[in-house]
C-alpha cells in the first residue's frame, strides 16, 4: 500500500517527481514516480548516508547496469538512473505483480501448473543473464515479480551484499541463506549453477509456501543448505525428482537452466494461461489500484473545511487508522496484509472508488495550527478511534495499519512503522510504550489451528522498533483480533486476550481473560477470565482503563453493549466494585478517564464522582445543577473541569462537586461537549463549533481561538502543546 | 502481444502531432478501428498536460449531434453504482463536445472477445449479468433509463464492468425519429420500440442487456436459441422479447445470474452476491493479462510537452 511523501523526500530525480513512497528498506526508499509528460515510474533510491560509502555507490551503479542488462523483458526495464546524485536512483517501469513471497502469501502456494510455468519462464531470465556472463546471486521469492506475461527478476546480489548486517557477519556469504546455494554457503565460487540450485529454491517456495531448508538462524540454514537434505514433502510428486537434482550439492549434477525449462513445461499456452484465478485476480488489482493512487506528501496542510465536521458516531468495532506516514516493506502493496486490515469494509461499498481524477495537491493555507501534518485518509473509510499518546518528547498514533512516532515539538515524523501488523494495541505511562507484536508467520495467517503465541515489547521511541519481546504467552492466541493492551504502569502491562481458535469475530468457544505482565520478568502477575462474548459480537471488552494506587480503573463493555465501570485490585486482579455506567454509547467514552489519588469522575451526561475505593458516589452535578449536561472531564489540582451544554467550561472542587466558577462572555453556548477540556498552567481549551478556544482560567474569559475541525485533544505537557486528531490529521496547538 | 486496443503502436500512430481534445493530449483509441461492432462515440486514452490525470475520454461522432451528446454527458454525471464509469468533467459551454473521467485499465467487451478467442465463459457472463443488471437497477430507481447499453458500451475492468455511452440512443436522434440504421447504434441492441423512435424506456435497457449478455456468451447481439448455454437460454429470450411487457424484471434477473453462485462464496460475510460473482476467476486469463498490458502500456506512455503552437482537433 502506498504511504506518503515524507517531508523531507526528495521533490524530483531527473525529470521524475515522486508521487507517493511505496515503500522502504534499510537500503533506501522506492518511490512511485511521474514525468512532465505523466509516465509512471518506481524509482529505487541508495540512502544518501549509505552512499557516502564509495563502495556502496559502486554496487548501487552495478546494480544498474545488471538491471539494464536483464533488459525489459524478464526484468524491470530501467528508463533513467543517477547513480552520481547525492542521493542516487534508479528509475524503472512499475511492474504489474506481486513479489512471488507476496503472492504466494495472499493466494497461498500454487498449483503445479503454475510453478512449471514459473519455473520455466525463470530459466529463460536466468538463460539470458548466463549467456552473457552474469550470475544473479541472489534469487528468491521476494525478487521475483509475477505479472501476468511471465517473472521479472530484480534487486540482483551486487547490491544486497552491502547494508546488511546479517550477511556480512557470515564472512564472504552474499545472499539469502534461505535460498543459498551450498558453494555460496561455504564462500565458495557461485556460478550458474548455483543460480539452478536457487532456482529450486524458490520453486520449492512457490509449491510449498516455504523453503526447502526451512527457515530460522542464519548459521543454522547455512549448515542445512551446505550438509541437509532438502525438504520436499509437499512438493507435487512429478516435480521431486527434477527439483532434487537441482538441489544436488555437487553443481556439476544439476541440470541446467535450458534442461530444466525443457523438462518443467512444453511451452504450451500463453504464461497468464498458466496462472491461478487467485494470482491473476490480484495481479488485475494491482494494474487497477496503481490509478487511483494520488500524490500525497505529509507536510502538505490540508485545509480545514476538507475535514468532515461532524466527529464520526457509527459503531466501529475496531480502532483502525491508516496513518500516513507509515510504510511497508520494500515493494511491497501489502494485500495480504491488506486483506486482513480491511476485511472489514463492507461488501456493498463500490471496490474501487471511482474518484475525480483529483491528483490535486491541497491548496496551503494559513493555519493556526504550530504544526499540523496529514494522517489517515484510508481509501477505505476506517475511522480514527484513537487517541494520540504523549510519550516522552513524542506524540504517537497507532492504528490498524501502522504506528507513527511525531516530534511533539516540531511535528516531524520521526518514525513510522513500516509493516502491516496484526494489532497496534499499544500502551504508555507517559515515558515506555509497550505493544503487542505479530508473531512471526502469523500475518495472513490467523486460521493457524494452534494459533500464535501472544508477545509482548516495549518499543523504541529513537526507532519505532519493538525490542526483544519481554513477555510471550503460548496459551492465549496472539492473532485474535479483540487483543488489547489496557494499560502499563510501575512496570506492569495490563491486557486481555483470548485462547481458541481465531475468527474475525469473538467465538463462544473462544476463552477470554484479563492479565497483568510483570515488565522486568516477563511473568504474568494474575490471570483473571473474563464473561464469554457471543458469537459474531465484535465489541471489545475494554473501553478504556488507567492504574491509580493500587487500582485498574476500567470501563468494560458488555455483551448487551452497557458500560460498567469496573475496579480492581491491581496485586490480584480481584474486581473491588463494580457499578453501571447508564446512558453513554460506548464509543463516546473511548478516551482517558479522569481521576486523582481517590476518585473517579464521569461525565458524558451528569458529572459524577466515584470514590475508588469503594464506588460511593461521593457526589453529582445533578444536586446542585439540575437537568444540565456535561461533556467528559479533566481533573486537575483538586479542579474538575468540564464543558457545560450551551454554558462552556465549568469549575468543579473535585471533593465537593460544588461549581466554583463559570466561563464568562457567552462564548460558550456553541461548546461542544464530546472532548474534555485541556487543561494548561494558564488557559483551558475547548472546542467551539470549528474552533478550538483557549479560556484564560484566572479571567474566566476566552482569549484566542484556533481553528481545527480536531474532535480529539489531549495535553502533551513536555513539549507545552494541545494535541488535535481530526479525521485526517494531527496538529499541535499551544498549551499554556 | 495481444490487440488490447492501447498498443504502443496504437499510440506512436496517433503521436505524430501530438493530437488535443478540449485539455487533453490523446495517448490512444481505446477502441480496434476494424470491429464490426458499432460503437456510439469516439472514445480516447487521453491525459491532461501537467501529465497528471489521464482520463478516458468520450467525443461524438463526426456528423453527430454535438449538443444531444453534451447532454447526456452531462445527465451521466448524475449516475450512481459501482459499475458505471460517468462522465467527470465535461466541455465547456462553446468548446467543441467531449466528456471524460479518471482512467481506469479496461477493455471494450468486443476487444475482450477478441482476446480470449471467442465467447467468454459462462461464468463471466453471468457476473456480468449480475453486475449490469444491479447498475441498471439503480438508475432506474433514479428515474433514469440507460438507453444506451451495447457490447462496446461495457468496459470490464478488473475488478468488474463499467458503463460507458450512456444515453447513446437519445443522443443518436430525436424521440419520434426512426434510429434504426444510425450510426454507433448496434442494430441488435436497439429495443424494436426505440429502433422506431420511441421513447426509451426501462425495459428497453432490458432488452438491450439481454442482447449484450448474448455478445458475451455467443459473439452475437441477436443468437439463435440454441447458441446460448441453456442457463442463460430462457431468460435472454425473454430479454429479447419483442413486447417489452413481457421482458423481464431485473430483479428477477438478479436472480438468476446469481444462481450459478456457490454457496460457500455467497454466504461469505460483507460480500454482496454480485461482488462474490466478480470474485477470483470471473475474467479469463488472457482477458486479465490485457487489461495488465494496457494498464502497463499506459502507465508507461509519456505525453510530449506542450509546444507553444497546438494542432487543435477538429
Amino acid at each position: 500500500m502506498p504511504t506518503p511523501l515524507t517531508h523531507d523526500d526528495p521533490h524530483t530525480f531527473g525529470s521524475y517527481r515522486p508521487i507517493v513512497r511505496l515503500g522502504s528498506g534499510g537500503m533506501g526508499t522506492v518511490y512511485l514516480a511521474r514525468s512532465a509528460g505523466g509516465r509512471t515510474v518506481a524509482v529505487k533510491t541508495m540512502l544518501a548516508g549509505i552512499a557516502s560509502d564509495p563502495s556502496a555507490r559502486t554496487r548501487f551503479r552495478l546494480e544498474a547496469d545488471a538491471a539494464r542488462v536483464i533488459g525489459g523483458r524478464h526484468g524491470a526495464l530501467v528508463v533513467d538512473a543517477d547513480t552520481q546524485a547525492e542521493t542516487p536512483w534508479i528509475a524503472t517501469e512499475y511492474v504489474l505483480g506481486p513479489p512471488l513471497d507476496e503472492a504466494v502469501g495472499v493466494v497461498g502456494s500454487l498449483p503445479e501448473a503454475t510453478v512449471r510455468a514459473l519455473g520455466a519462464a525463470l530459466c529463460g531470465a536466468l538463460g539470458q543473464l548466463h549467456s552473457t556472463d552474469v550470475v544473479h546471486r541472489d534469487l528468491k521469492p521476494s525478487n521475483i515479480l509475477v505479472t501476468a506475461y511471465g517473472p521479472k527478476v530484480i534487486d540482483f546480489g551486487i547490491a544486497r551484499a552491502i547494508g546488511d548486517d546479517r550477511l556480512t557477519r557470515v564472512g564472504a556469504a552474499v545472499g539469502t541463506p534461505a535460498f543459498m546455494s551450498p558453494e555460496q554457503a561455504s564462500g565458495e565460487e557461485h556460478t550458474s549453477a548455483g543460480d539452478v540450485f536457487a532456482l529450486a529454491g524458490v520453486l520449492v517456495y512457490a509449491a510449498t509456501g516455504r523453503g526447502p531448508f526451512g527457515h530460522g538462524q542464519t548459521a543454522d540454514l547455512l549448515y542445512r543448505v551446505r550438509y541437509g537434505e532438502p525438504d520436499l514433502s509437499d512438493v507435487p510428486a512429478a516435480l521431486v525428482p527434477l527439483l532434487g537434482r537441482c538441489l544436488d550439492k555437487n553443481p556439476f549434477r544439476r541440470p541446467t537452466t535450458s534442461e530444466l525449462a525443457a523438462q518443467l513445461h512444453d511451452g504450451s499456452g500463453e504464461f497468464a494461461d498458466h496462472l491461478s484465478d487467485p494470482l491473476l485476480a490480484e495481479i488485475g488489482r494491482r494494474a487497477t489500484e496503481v490509478w487511483l493512487i494520488t500524490p500525497q506528501r505529509l507536510d502538505a496542510p490540508i485545509t480545514q473545511h476538507a475535514e468532515s465536521p461532524t466527529a464520526p458516531t457509527a459503531t466501529m468495532p475496531r480502532r483502525r487508522l491508516l496513518l500516513a506516514g507509515s510504510g511497508l516493506a520494500l515493494g511491497a502493496a501489502a494485500v495480504g496484509a491488506g486483506a486482513w486490515a480491511w476485511s472489514r469494509r463492507s461488501g456493498s461499498e463500490p471496490h474501487l472508488p471511482v474518484t475525480s481524477p483529483s491528483n490535486s495537491v491541497l491548496p496551503r493555507k494559513k493555519l493556526d495550527s504550530l504544526w499540523q501534518i496529514q494522517v489517515a485518509d484510508s481509501p477505505y473509510g476506517t475511522v480514527p478511534a484513537v487517541e494520540p499518546l504523549a510519550v516522552g518528547n513524542l506524540v504517537t498514533l497507532v492504528a490498524g495499519a501502522g504506528l507513527g512516532g511525531i516530534d511533539a515539538r516540531t511535528g516531524d515524523v520521526l518514525w513510522a512503522s513500516d509493516q502491516m501488523e496484526i494489532h497496534w494495541q499499544i500502551a504508555t505511562d507517559g515515558e515506555r510504550l509497550v505493544r503487542m507484536v505479530a508473531a512471526e508467520g502469523s500475518e495472513n495467517n490467523a486460521g493457524k489451528p494452534g494459533g500464535f503465541p501472544l508477545i509482548l515489547a516495549s518499543v523504541n521511541l529513537v526507532s519505532g522498533k519493538a525490542a526483544e519481546p519481554f513477555a510471550q504467552f503460548t496459551d492465549f492466541n496472539g492473532v485474535m483480533d479483540y487483543n488489547q493492551v489496557l494499560c502499563t504502569a510501575d512496570g506492569v502491562v495490563y491486557a486481555a486476550a483470548g485462547q481458541g481458535k481465531y475468527d474475525t469475530y469473538f467465538l463462544t468457544s473462544q476463552s477470554w481473560s484479563l492479565f497483568a505482565v510483570d515488565i522486568s520478568t516477563g511473568k504474568r502477575l494474575w490471570t483473571k477470565p473474563l464473561p464469554t462474548r457471543p458469537d459474531k459480537s465484535d465489541r471489545l471488552y475494554f473501553l478504556t482503563a488507567r492504574v491509580v494506587g493500587s487500582n485498574l480503573v476500567a470501563l468494560q463493555e458488555t455483551n448487551d453493549g452497557k458500560v460498567r465501570v469496573v475496579v480492581r485490585d491491581i496485586r490480584t486482579g480481584a474486581v473491588r466494585w463494580e457499578k453501571p455506567f447508564d446512558g453513554v454509547a460506548p464509543d463516546r467514552v473511548q478516551r482517558p478517564l479522569a481521576t486523582d489519588s481517590d476518585t473517579l469522575y464521569l461525565g458524558s451526561g451528569r458529572l459524577r464522582a466515584l470514590r475508588l475505593s469503594d464506588g460511593t458516589q461521593v457526589w453529582d452535578s445533578r444536586t446542585e445543577r439540575p437537568g444540565r449536561t456535561y461533556g467528559p472531564p479533566t481533573v486537575i489540582g483538586g479542579v474538575v473541569y468540564a464543558v457545560e451544554k450551551g454554558l462552556g467550561l465549568v469549575a468543579f472542587a473535585s471533593g465537593s462537586g460544588r461549581a466554583q466558577w463559570e466561563e464568562k462572555g457567552g462564548g460558550g453556548t456553541k461548546a461542544d461537549t464530546s472532548a474534555a477540556p485541556v487543561i494548561g498552567t494558564d488557559c483551558a481549551y475547548s472546542k467551539r463549533s470549528s474552533a478550538l478556544w483557549a479560556i484564560d482560567l484566572a479571567s474566566r474569559t476566552p482569549t484566542a481561538s484556533y481553528k481545527t475541525t480536531g474532535d480529539r485533544f489531549i495535553a502533551h505537557e513536555k513539549a507545552k502543546v494541545t494535541i488535535a486528531l481530526g479525521g485526517k490529521f494531527l496538529a499541535a496547538f499551544p498549551l499554556k | 502481444m495481444h490487440a488490447t486496443g492501447a498498443g504502443p503502436g496504437a499510440a506512436q500512430a496517433g503521436a505524430t502531432a501530438s493530437r488535443r481534445i478540449g485539455p487533453y493530449v490523446l495517448i490512444t483509441a481505446l477502441d480496434d478501428p476494424y470491429s464490426r461492432i458499432p460503437v456510439p462515440e469516439r472514445r480516447y486514452i487521453a491525459r491532461s498536460d501537467d501529465g497528471e490525470h489521464t482520463v478516458l475520454l468520450s467525443v461524438p461522432h463526426r456528423g453527430t449531434d454535438p449538443q444531444r451528446f453534451m447532454a447526456e454527458a452531462d445527465t451521466s454525471r448524475y449516475l450512481l453504482g459501482p459499475f458505471v464509469a460517468s462522465a467527470v468533467t465535461c466541455a465547456g459551454p462553446g468548446e467543441a463536445a467531449w466528456a471524460a473521467r479518471p482512467y481506469l485499465p479496461g477493455l471494450p467487451l468486443p476487444t475482450a472477445l477478441a482476446v480470449h478467442g471467442g465467447p467468454l465463459p459462462e461464468r463471466t457472463v453471468h457476473a456480468l449479468g449480475a453486475a449490469l443488471a444491479e447498475s441498471l437497477g439503480v438508475m432506474h430507481g433514479q428515474g433514469l433509463t440507460y438507453a444506451g447499453l451495447s457490447p462496446a458500451a461495457v468496459l470490464l475492468a478488473a475488478d468488474g464492468p463499467r458503463l460507458t455511452c450512456f444515453g447513446a440512443v437519445r443522443a443518436a436522434a430525436p424521440d419520434g425519429t426512426p434510429r434504426s440504421g444510425l450510426p454507433g447504434l448496434e442494430p441488435g441492441s436497439l429495443p424494436p420500440e426505440q429502433a422506431a423512435g420511441g421513447h426509451p424506456r426501462p425495459l428497453g435497457d432490458v432488452y438491450a442487456l439481454g442482447s449484450t449478455l448474448a455478445y458475451a456468451a455467443t459473439g452475437h447481439t441477436t443468437p439463435e436459441g440454441d447458441e446460448l448455454p441453456p442457463a442463460l437460454r430462457t431468460v435472454i429470450s425473454r430479454c429479447l422479447s419483442r413486447d417489452p411487457a413481457t421482458r423481464p424484471q431485473l430483479s428477477e434477473l438478479q436472480g438468476v445470474f446469481a444462481a450459478g453462485l456457490n454457496q460457500e462464496s455467497a454466504s461469505a460475510e460483507f460480500t454482496t452476491t454480485t461482488t462474490a460473482l466478480l470474485g477470483p476467476g470471473w475474467l479469463p486469463s488472457r482477458v486479465i493479462a490485457a487489461i495488465a498490458h494496457q494498464s502497463a502500456t499506459v502507465l508507461a506512455a509519456e505525453i510530449p510537452p506542450p509546444t507553444v503552437s497546438t494542432s487543435r482537433q477538429d
